[in-house]
């Protein structure tokens, strides 16, 4: 039986920050593994490191120290240019605060990972995917003219385009009314599911945490625990 | 298309239709054109004054020559399609019936004056009208003064040398008589076609040749290029208007200095707005550039997308600029062509590529430094907010701005001076707010705390951006500041000019008045309410030598004429004047006046102090001048300055009484008369037949004539600055409230009342306002200062009324900015506010 290399391996790694009074660590050394295709939530009260680590995870800060495998790539040894190429050929992102470019309409904010990576078609594969969100009466809207809700289906769709083999979330429901973070979260594990892509959920919900594979705890910039969720929720 | 180009222009397409733009857009707009309009206005009153004050040379260029020229060159001069005319002069006695006096002859040909006209006549004396004609074969047109010396009336005859004349016309003025008090013949005016058979310019006699050319600058430029090889300096002398240091040309020349100071403001005052707008635009595109970095865009593509941006973003603004600046400039000229005669025919380049220039080094170096902050927001920007740009150095900042700033305005005005002067205004201002800001730090600290009120948030906002944006407190006050130079400048060099020719300026001269002709005429003034101005006695006297060196390099007429046109100084013979009080106008720049002198002690003289310079004549030195047969020395103990724009007799010398007392002088004296009562002229003057008259009359109007439409067009230069300050100003107090906006929603979904949070801002403007007008008020006077003294050559002063205006009216102006931008966003609801913060 032959083993997959893991999707994201991480070994000890650590970060500090530093400050007025001093270098401060605010994560502790933190190791673990997610699979291909696996999700995993990092819960964790505010302030306790897990949207450090997600920033670290994703390569969109640098480490202090450890390792980070992305894919079998060391991101920990690769410079900012080297790191901007595997987030747009393997990551895809989703923000609490939708993080779409204001000036971009629905349609061309869908199309813009697409058009970084060097795509073939961006604006057909743009149309289809945001048909599949059920924006496609949308397409030509500006970001402040759309709901919260049709805001972070639109970033869902950006998030996917490129077909990433890993999908990091921040929050994604955090600014939704309770409608609305179903609607978003079925639609986010879905996607997820149909592609097989590899999801790193950050979040303090602990219902939406549940409904990913293994939740990593994180406390005062420590991993805490992994554990399994209890059952399965439908999200129904 | 390439990816990066497709992004850049679908960004530059959304931003510019959602009005994202406009900040900076208005910015660059308003750089190019009020850099458009001010130069091509000023290029084109320039012009339209250079060709008025071509009229003092009768053409565009004049080769003045001691001996006749070679006929090649004036063939030459139309193959170069110059225009050409020619005059020959000389001194004859003119011969009337009874009476005979020395005239100076003017033999001119057809084409004579190329620019300008001649005036005549009816009556001596009489109303001057311009003419197109030129005397004929056989005529003279004579001076007023000739038919008093000589007994004749028009219509009658002179006898020239060996030929007699008809007298056809009552010459007035012809354009390039210049104008001398002393030793000033009157002018005869005939064809060059009778010069020869008068016989009066045989071997022996002094004849001067003048030639006239007219035409494009660039053949008259191609034409002095052929012909300079060919002049011998002890023989000929090629002037331009250019050349011209008289009164009119001194204005002029001022006037063009003014404008190049006003555009160079302007250029400041856009760099000024971009760079504002600039990093208002680089901080909104922070968001962007963290999300496409996150997407996965390297910092290169990132760099391609926004230079991209920034040149679509130029373009249009320079499209717009040009426009704009064209049509503003066109509507400034239509208004004023009744007054100052601009033509809108002539098209001038050099402004054009300038405003290009400007608007694309301000976009381009004035958006650097924030391009680069912006091309440093890291991706994490995504997951925390409150980064904003790992790149932060206030000294590259300042050093890429000020080093853009100088560099155009040196290559602009390609005057180190008055760049240099500018720029180092800017740096003492610099670093007067950012002690200034300080000080707000640490009264905010004081202030600001305590019980929330509208004065308490103001000052507790301006604690914060005093710390966090100086920048924003530093263009304010360059902003007054350039306003208030372009303003006191421009009153200073108005009242100057005006008071060069106040009320009651003398229209009439009087030379060779005998001690008893000058008791006569005191009563004569005073019987005929005539205001006179004071008789100075007049000797012509040899400078032969200093310190009993006899002068070997001799200061000619010309120079004299050259120096200070139509006064004449040192040549030959030099006039003196003695007397104990000093001339108004006059003052001692050195040693002692000569009421100090005791008995006993070597004469006293006062020289000038620049033909002093010219001579290397010092304090101390003695100097020798022959009167008649005598020999007097006197020994210089004073330079004075002397304000030659007066329209006074002025002296180079100035003896003690007890120097020339053996002397019996005449005198010179000046008065003023109305032109109602112009008429009466003959009959003041009929019992003093001998002494000699000028009228000054045209030569004070064409004066001014020539100030107030200099003047006018100053007026509106500065209308156009404060035009483009007021819009800077705008731009930027709409800059600053944008980043207020996030603090006003949070006060206002916190349930501050609106006249609070309004009150709060608009103090926190007065505040700033005040602030930024009092530090532009000291900058001014180190500006000023410089300017006056350095490059206009003025009498520099304090303002201090300026030290109260400029904070008050700062206040106000940016305080009601302030109120009209707060007004904005607080009629919009909290949704709404909240919307925009997206």
């Amino acid at each position: 039986m032959t083993i997959a290399p893991a999707m994201i391996e991480t070994k000890s790694i650590i970060k500090k920050v530093d400050t007025s009074e001093g270098e401060l660590q605010i994560l502790q050394p933190i190791s673990f593994t997610v699979k291909p295709g696996e999700s995993i939530a990092i819960i964790g009260a505010s302030g306790s490191g897990k949207s450090t680590l997600l920033g670290l995870l994703a390569g969109l800060d640098e480490v202090s120290g450890g390792h980070i495998m992305i894919d079998g790539e060391a991101l920990h040894s690769m410079d900012e240019e080297q790191r901007a190429r595997l987030r747009g050929e393997k990551v895809g992102f989703i923000f609490q605060s939708f993080m779409l470019v204001q000036s971009l309409t629905a349609l061309e904010n869908i199309m813009l990972p697409a058009e970084i990576a060097g795509l073939s078609e961006p604006k057909k594969r743009a149309q289809k995917i945001l048909e599949q969100v059920g924006l496609d009466h949308r397409a030509n809207h500006f970001p402040n003219q759309l709901s919260g809700g049709e805001q972070q289906r639109v970033a869902i769709a950006r998030a996917f385009i490129t077909n990433p083999k890993i999908l990091f979330a921040d929050e994604p429901t955090g600014n939704l009314d309770s409608t609305n973070s179903t609607k978003v979260e079925n639609l986010l594990f879905d996607l997820n599911k149909k592609s097989n892509t590899t999801l790193v959920l950050v979040t303090h919900d602990h219902k939406l945490a549940q409904r990913c594979q293994r939740q990593l705890h994180m406390d005062a910039g420590e991993l805490t625990e992994q554990t399994k969720p209890l059952k399965v929720v439908s999200g129904e | 298309m390439s990816t990066v180009f497709q992004l850049a222009w679908r960004l530059f397409k959304h931003e510019a239709k959602r009005g994202e733009l406009t900040i900076i857009l208005l910015a660059i707009v308003l750089s190019v054109g009020s850099v458009l309009s001010l130069s091509l206005f000023s290029e084109r009153l320039q012009g339209a004054l250079t060709d008025r004050s071509a009229e003092f040379i009768a053409a565009d260029r004049q080769l003045r020559s001691r001996e006749l020229v070679d006929d090649d060159w004036l063939s030459k001069a139309s193959e170069f399609n110059l225009n050409s005319a020619y005059q020959v002069s000389t001194r004859s006695m003119v011969f009337g019936a009874k009476e005979l006096a020395l005239a100076d002859l003017r033999a001119v040909d057809a084409n004579y004056p190329l620019k300008g006209s001649i005036k005549v006549a009816l009556q001596a004396f009489g109303v001057p009208e311009a003419t197109t004609e030129s005397p004929k074969s056989g005529e003279v047109w004579i001076d007023s003064r000739l038919f008093q010396l000589v007994q004749v009336e028009l219509g009658g005859n002179v006898d020239i040398g060996d030929a007699s004349f008809k007298i056809t016309k009552v010459l007035s003025e012809i354009p390039d008589a210049g104008f001398s008090v002393f030793n000033t013949e009157p002018i005869v005016l005939m064809s060059t076609e009778d010069l020869a058979k008068t016989n009066v310019t045989g071997p022996g006699s002094r004849v001067s040749y003048k030639y006239y050319f007219t035409g494009e600058t660039s053949d008259l430029d191609d034409y002095y290029d052929w012909l300079r090889p060919q002049l011998n300096r002890d023989v000929h002398r090629w002037t331009s208007i250019e050349d011209d240091d008289s009164a009119i040309g001194r204005s002029i020349a001022r006037a063009e200095q003014f404008f190049l100071l006003a555009s160079l403001l302007a250029i400041v005052l856009a760099a000024v707005s971009i760079a504002v707008a600039a990093q208002r635009y680089s901080q909104r595109h922070y968001d962007p550039v963290a999300i496409m970095k996150t997407l996965g865009a390297g910092k290169s593509m990132v760099q391609r997308i926004y230079l991209l941006q920034i040149c679509f973003i130029t373009l249009l603004g320079i499209i717009l600029g040009v426009t704009a600046g064209f049509i503003l400039q066109q509507v400034v000229v239509m208004f004023l062509a009744d007054i100052v005669e601009v033509s809108l025919d002539i098209w001038h380049w050099r402004p054009l590529a300038i405003a290009i220039f400007t608007g694309i080094i301000c976009s381009v170096l004035f958006s650097l430094y924030p391009l680069l902050q912006l091309f440093s927001v890291p991706p994490l920007r995504v997951l925390r907010r409150d980064i904003n740009t790992t790149l932060s150095s206030k000294v590259l900042q300042f050093s890429t701005s000020g080093i853009a700033v100088f560099l155009l305005m040196w290559v602009y005005s390609q005057d180190l001076m008055i760049s240099a002067i500018l720029f180092i205004s800017g740096i003492i201002l610099v670093v007067l707010l950012l002690g200034v800001t300080h000080v707000l730090i640490a009264l905010g600290r004081k202030l600001g705390s305590g019980s929330m009120g509208s004065w308490t948030l103001a000052w507790a906002r301006i604690r914060r951006r005093a710390m966090g944006n100086s920048v924003q407190l530093i263009s304010f006050s360059i902003t007054i500041m350039l306003l208030l130079v372009v303003l006191v400048m421009r009153n200073d060099m108005v009242e100057q000019w005006r008071d060069q020719l106040p009320e009651g300026t003398p229209n009439y001269f009087v030379s060779n008045v005998t001690e008893s002709q000058r008791i006569g005429l005191e009563d004569q003034f005073a019987q005929n309410n005539v205001t006179g101005g004071g008789f100075y006695p007049v000797a012509r006297g040899r400078f032969v030598a200093i310190n009993d060196e006899k002068i070997r390099t001799e200061v000619t007429k010309e120079d004299a004429e050259v120096a200070n046109e139509g006064r004449q100084g040192l040549g030959r013979e030099a006039n003196l004047t003695w007397g104990t009080e000093l001339q108004t106008g006059n003052k001692i720049v050195e040693g002692e006046w000569l009421d100090s002198w005791q008995e006993g002690e070597p004469y006293p003289l006062s020289i000038e102090s620049q033909i002093a310079g010219r001579l290397g004549v010092k304090l101390g030195d003695e100097l020798t001048f022959n009167i008649g047969s005598e020999v007097i020395k006197s020994t210089v103990t004073s330079l004075r300055e002397v304000n030659w724009q007066t329209m006074q007799p002025n002296f180079y010398f100035v003896l003690h009484p007890k120097a020339v007392e053996n002397f019996v002088p005449t005198y010179i004296t000046s008065f003023s008369l109305d032109e109602s009562r112009k008429a009466e002229i003959t009959s003041l003057m009929a019992p003093f037949a001998s002494v000699t008259l000028f009228d000054v009359d045209a030569r004070i109007n064409q004066l001014r004539e020539i100030i107030d439409q200099v003047s006018m067009a100053v007026e509106f230069i500065l209308i156009l600055v404060l035009i483009a300050g007021a819009l800077v100003l705008i731009a930027q107090v709409q800059a600053s409230m944008d980043e207020r906006l996030q603090e006003l929603t949070i006060l206002r979904t916190l349930g501050a009342k609106g006249w609070m949070i309004r009150f709060s801002v608009i103090n926190e403007f007065l505040i700033i306002g005040f602030v930024a007008g009092l530090m532009a008020a000291i900058a001014n006077e180190f500006s000023l200062y410089m300017l006056q003294t350095q490059v206009f050559q003025m009498e520099a002063g304090l303002h201090l009324e300026y030290w109260v205006i400029a904070p008050i009216v700062g206040a106000l102006t940016v305080g009601f900015l302030g109120a009209i931008g707060c007004w904005r966003l607080l009629s919009l609801n909290t949704g709404e506010l909240l919307r925009k913060m997206v």
